[in-house]
């Protein structure tokens, strides 16, 4: 144990560099998974039949296949096609995709559980169908899936773990590589649990308090 | 002068005709109210004539001009086309204040401050001013109903269509809701309106035009129609209504 404390001091700055990268990177493709789901989503209620097939075609291939593919297709794959990125912009491009296709999934439930009345009601007002969609669809699909998408940012935080896989040096590998040098796994591992418990902790927190903020009388996901 | 008319006004589902060959006339300042048995087409000839649901074939003029030709401004036709519907259709994420308010900012394009004296003003109008921060969930069913009409109301419309606005309410807020809607009558707001309810009928319609069948079966003052007409079919209808009441 003592080792592994030792080893931790010692290695800090790397280690703090790791959880930084971690942060960034959950940051970063939570953000755009959450814009990316609200165009997914009202993509799905396009007119057009094309388009809703399309759009289902996309979700379908990202919520139906593994991450990790969707990772590796960005780093190892492109390149084959001419385009290098960086592990950091292959890890938000293929972590946005990923994430997009699933909290598109969530609003689409959610939309379910809306009064098709009301709808009906601001059409018969004169409100375009994007006016509908911004004032009408979005606000209230949002705060029915409060939940699911809070949820989904916390899934993202723990998936972050993997992007080291395509060399991006997020904290897990930050860890790992010091325990591969005192062979201390268990406890490294263990200690990166209670890390990514804690940072998910905090997420559960902020995520109860949004609710508490945004409930209104009516409305319960 | 007429602010609709429609002519041989037909609609069809999957083939199936709901509406066969209507022929309406509303003019300004008038109300006409809408009955029949259910499934006769009373709502879906609403719909047909905000073009919610577009006629199969024939003709509705609005104003003199004719809505069902192709290129229409629809969305135009919609804003000066207030419509109630049974079930409220309030936006539950707003307050009662703010559903009025909404298509005052958005589509009558008005300022802020603009729309919540205009709201306020026609929240007043029918006792709703107190019940201005309240979100739908929060209000009875007459309440519901009376902040819809609002809604409609506020956005200046020429006509306002009323879709059954007291079927889902009972009798004592039903009650709210026709002294609401007779309060319009008096004040001479153009109206089409859709019930069962022979009460409501009779306090707030200049005449009532009986559905059956997808056709018009005839048209006459409330009174006329409702106890005195040739017609056993009519008679048999309305005396099963009024009974019931």
């Amino acid at each position: 144990m003592n080792v592994l404390i030792h080893d931790l001091i010692a290695y800090a700055p790397q280690i703090l560099a790791g959880l930084e990268n971690t942060l960034l990177l959950a940051a970063i493709v939570s953000l755009t998974g959450f814009c990316g789901g609200i165009v997914v989503f009202s993509l799905t209620l396009s007119r057009s039949r094309l388009c809703r097939s399309i759009t289902e075609g996309y979700i379908s291939f990202f919520i139906g296949t593994p991450l990790l593919v969707h990772l590796f297709l960005m780093y190892y794959g492109l390149p084959e096609l001419g385009l290098r990125i960086s592990p950091l912009a292959a890890a938000a491009v293929g972590f946005t995709l990923n994430i997009s296709a699933y909290n598109a999934r969530h609003l689409m439930t959610a939309y379910r559980g809306l009064d098709r009345m009301e709808l009906e009601a601001a059409r018969a007002a004169g409100f375009t169908e994007p006016e509908t969609f911004r004032l009408i669809v979005l606000p209230q699909a949002l705060r029915l899936a409060v939940p699911a998408l809070t949820n989904q940012a916390t899934q993202n935080l723990k998936d972050t773990s993997v992007a080291f896989l395509i060399q991006y040096k997020e904290f897990f590998s930050q860890v790992q590589e010091v325990a591969a040098t005192n062979f201390e796994f268990f406890r490294a591992y263990l200690f990166t649990g209670l890390v990514y418990l804690a940072l998910v902790a905090l997420i559960v927190v902020a995520a109860r308090r949004l609710e508490r903020r945004i409930a209104l009388p009516g409305f319960s996901a | 002068m007429p602010l609709i008319e429609c002519e041989n006004l037909v609609k069809q589902f999957d083939g199936k005709p709901v509406l066969r060959g209507i022929d309406l006339v509303l003019n300004e300042g008038q109300v006409k109210v809408i009955m029949g048995p259910s499934g006769c087409g009373k709502s879906t000839l609403l719909r047909c004539l905000n073009l919610l649901d577009p006629p199969t074939s024939g003709r509705i003029l609005f104003r003199g001009e004719d809505i069902t030709r192709p290129g229409v401004d629809v969305r135009r036709l919609r804003q000066s086309i207030g419509f109630v519907f049974q079930h409220f259709a309030l936006y539950r994420h707003l307050t009662v204040q703010e559903n009025v308010t909404l298509g005052l900012r958005k589509i009558r394009k008005m300022g802020s401050r603009m729309a919540r004296e205009k709201a306020v003003c026609e929240l007043e109008r029918v006792g709703m001013y107190e019940h201005r921060d309240k979100y739908p969930a929060q209000l009875s069913g007459g309440q519901k109903q009376r902040a819809a009409i609002v809604r409609a109301l506020a956005m200046d419309p020429a006509v306002l269509f009323l879709d059954e606005p007291t079927s889902s309410l009972d009798p004592e807020m039903s009650r709210e809701v026709v002294s609401v809607i007779n309060k319009l009558f008096l004040d001479n707001v153009t109206m089409f309106c859709v019930t069962h309810d022979a009460f409501l009928a009779k306090y707030i319609s200049d005449s009532v035009v009986f559905l059956d069948g997808g056709a018009v079966l005839a048209e006459d003052v409330a009174e006329r129609l409702f106890y005195d007409h040739p017609d056993p079919r009519i008679r048999q209808f309305f005396l099963g209504v009024i009974d019931m009441r």
